[in-house]
């Protein structure tokens, strides 16, 4: 059996040979078909690493075949070939259930504050004349709730890239930690994070919907 | 000499004198340039696999994605062969008036093969014939699980693709992105077509921009694990095993590594506005690259690791910039337009992909080469399209596009042609990231 193997290894290096023959080396070709699969050249030509086992897919073996029709016994199958990613199965957890018992005890906590939003101007993280007054409104809130802590998310709409919106909600929630500590807030009570485009409030494709998203938003945290 | 076998030869050719000039001067430079408007495709034809003993449907579907993947690689011209006359699917044994009529028809490669079953795995042999032959140039046989035929029909497309080219093919590669499938945004991988998406992180909150480390075991990214803070986290794919890499207050965005997997760049706040860092990842230092009072994020590697790309609004607006790797020589890219961000340094380094708006203020794909002189507009259309990447033969690019309303997973020749959505169903997909080989 193994002698058969080795002949249409042979037979794949001469067809091989005929057709490229002239052009490679000849240590080209004996890398070609000299080993057991023609799997490896691929290897050292195009794979800078290859072998570990999360590169395995497991289960699928590969051999060379010359004709139709014969049929290769099993002991010819070759093992395991690298090449493949293998992603592992995701461990269940129960934070999802856990973090949405959070954001729903920060909504209560928030809307019960009676705290003000602000909004912000396409592509601009200045705080205007309306922002002021919400926040004023705001500073009286906290400085009377002073065991509360708070975290001001940057929101951003959904035009423009991922990363950039990103720098820009957390310059929205500076801008907005900034003139509350102007109004006398201690600022180690407010927590900035920046959400970018990940969490609008607002699915539509409107400037309405933009304008919404484009926010500082003030959170009383209860935890 | 056939017209084929010259073609076959002047590949080969190429291919030997460009692997020599990479194993001599070490840079990626030299490629093949097989996507350049004045290669010609190889004509190819699929006869279709006899599948008898095999489960009904299977066979069809193993020539369907087989000519798919073909048709992706942009080596092959898929010929179709119904409509030359030329009797596919099922085909016991070809004959050799078939050969004669697909060369009489200009095909140079034709490939036929079988499915069948060995005791609980699926086996699949694929054959390659050349030059109007009936002689089997090329024969090879998978087996494995059916849950892996598609896996086995990517390395027989892989194959081809090395066979005529030299060049590795990309079927078998594997795209991270994130999903919302149930509100909270997750990790993923799914193949470069698509099909068996995994979930890889399960936080129930935001998990963002996944990127490949190069030896394709590890995913960086952006995690809100306590939803307050944000850290670069690393996860092993094949175990599930997960790390925080950096924790330092403020952003911590756009992880990049080197190419030789020796560094990590990425982006913080934690001193005030956004600066670029390079975490050495044997000695854990971490170097300061960026010094300004702007913001600079989405940094990419050029392919020999040399320079950096990346994003800066230093000029007013965000613009794209390029630095040598230890941050000094930084030079503004972009001129054109007053928003070009998101950089993506192709692997042959000829193009420096990215996110411009245009005069419709529209935020579509560009594309740019690294010295600034030429730059091609790539997608069109509604939507706002973000975080380009490429696949690594660089043919083709991936990207997030809310084109048709929610955002979801596109792939697109490098030339702007062939647009293929690969994501269906959910609620939210983006942050693509293509693996190496």
């Amino acid at each position: 059996m193994h002698t058969r193997y080795v002949t249409a290894c042979l037979m794949g290096a001469v067809s091989l040979m005929l057709l490229i023959g002239p052009a490679c080396s000849k240590k080209e070709i004996q890398a070609t078909s000299g080993s057991k699969s023609s799997e490896r050249p691929i290897a050292k030509a195009g794979r800078a690493d290859s072998g570990t086992a999360a590169r395995t897919e497991p289960g699928i073996s590969e051999q060379d075949l010359l004709k139709p029709g014969k049929d290769p016994s099993a002991e010819n199958l070759q093992g395991d070939i690298p090449g493949d990613i293998k992603v592992a199965k995701v461990q269940p957890s129960d934070s999802t259930s856990r973090i949405a018992e959070d954001i729903r005890r920060e909504q209560v906590a928030t809307a019960a504050s009676g705290l003000k939003d602000v909004f912000f101007a396409f592509d601009s993280w200045n705080i205007t004349e309306e922002a002021r007054q919400a926040l004023s409104s705001d500073a009286e809130w906290i400085k009377a709730n002073p065991n509360s802590m708070l975290k001001i998310e940057g929101h951003c709409d959904e035009r423009g890239t991922q990363a950039y919106n990103l720098v820009l909600g957390e310059k929205r929630a500076k801008a907005v930690r900034n003139y509350l500590a102007e109004l006398g807030v201690v600022a180690n009570r407010l927590a900035v994070v920046s959400y970018g485009k990940e969490r609008p409030f607002c699915k539509e494709r409107d400037e309405l919907c933009y304008q919404q998203n484009r926010r500082g938003h003030i959170v009383v945290r209860t935890k | 000499m056939s017209r084929m076998r010259v073609v076959v030869l002047i590949i080969y050719l190429a291919v030997c004198a460009a692997f020599v000039g990479i194993m001599e001067s070490g840079a990626a430079d030299v490629f093949l340039e097989a996507t350049r408007p004045d290669f010609e495709k190889i004509p190819i034809g699929v006869l279709g696999f006899q599948g008898k003993t095999a489960v009904a449907g299977s066979a069809e579907q193993v020539a369907t994605v087989l000519k798919a993947d073909l048709r992706r690689s942009q080596i092959f011209s898929l010929m179709d062969l119904p409509k030359l006359g030329i009797k596919v699917n099922d085909v016991d044994d070809p004959e050799k008036a078939l050969f004669k009529q697909a060369t009489e028809n200009g095909i140079s490669v034709l490939v036929w093969g079988k499915l069948g079953v060995k005791e609980a795995d699926v086996v699949l042999d694929g054959y390659v014939y050349d030059g109007g032959n009936d002689e089997v140039v090329a024969g090879k046989r998978y087996a494995g699980p059916s849950s892996v035929l598609r896996l086995m029909v990517h390395r027989l497309a892989d194959e081809l693709v090395f066979r005529y080219t030299g060049e590795p093919g990309i079927a078998r590669t594997k795209i991270a992105f994130v999903s919302e499938q149930t509100g909270s945004r997750e990790l993923y991988v799914m193949d470069y077509d698509g099909y068996a998406p995994r979930q890889v992180t399960a936080d129930g909150f935001l998990n963002l921009m996944p990127h490949w480390s190069p030896d394709r075991r590890f995913l960086v990214f952006t995690a809100y694990r306590s939803r307050t803070t944000q850290d670069i986290d690393m996860i092993e794919l094949a175990t599930g095993k997960r790390w925080t890499l950096a924790s330092l207050g403020g952003l911590n965005i756009t992880p990049a590594f080197s190419p030789d997997g020796n560094d990590l760049v990425f982006a913080t706040s934690h001193d005030g506005d956004s600066e670029l860092y390079k975490l050495d990842m044997r000695t854990k230092v971490l170097q300061r690259l960026t010094s300004n009072s702007a913001s600079d994020l989405s940094p990419s590697w050029s392919p020999n690791g040399r320079e950096i790309a990346f994003t800066s609004d230093r000029g007013g607006g965000p613009q794209i910039y390029l630095m040598s790797a230890d941050g000094s020589n930084v030079r503004r890219l972009t001129y054109e337009g007053d928003y070009n961000a998101a950089p993506a340094w192709s692997p042959r380094g000829t193009w420096i992909a990215h996110v411009c708006r245009t005069p419709t203020k529209e935020y579509k794909l560009c594309v740019v080469s690294p010295d600034g002189q030429q730059r091609r507009q790539i997608t069109a259309g509604p939507g706002v399209d973000d975080s380009p990447s490429w696949s690594p033969d660089g043919r083709h690019l991936v990207f997030s596009s809310t084109a048709e309303g929610k955002s979801h997973i596109y792939m697109i020749n490098s030339d702007g042609t062939e647009l293929e959505r690969l994501t269906s169903g959910g609620t939210h997909h983006s942050s693509p990231s293509w693996s190496p080989l």
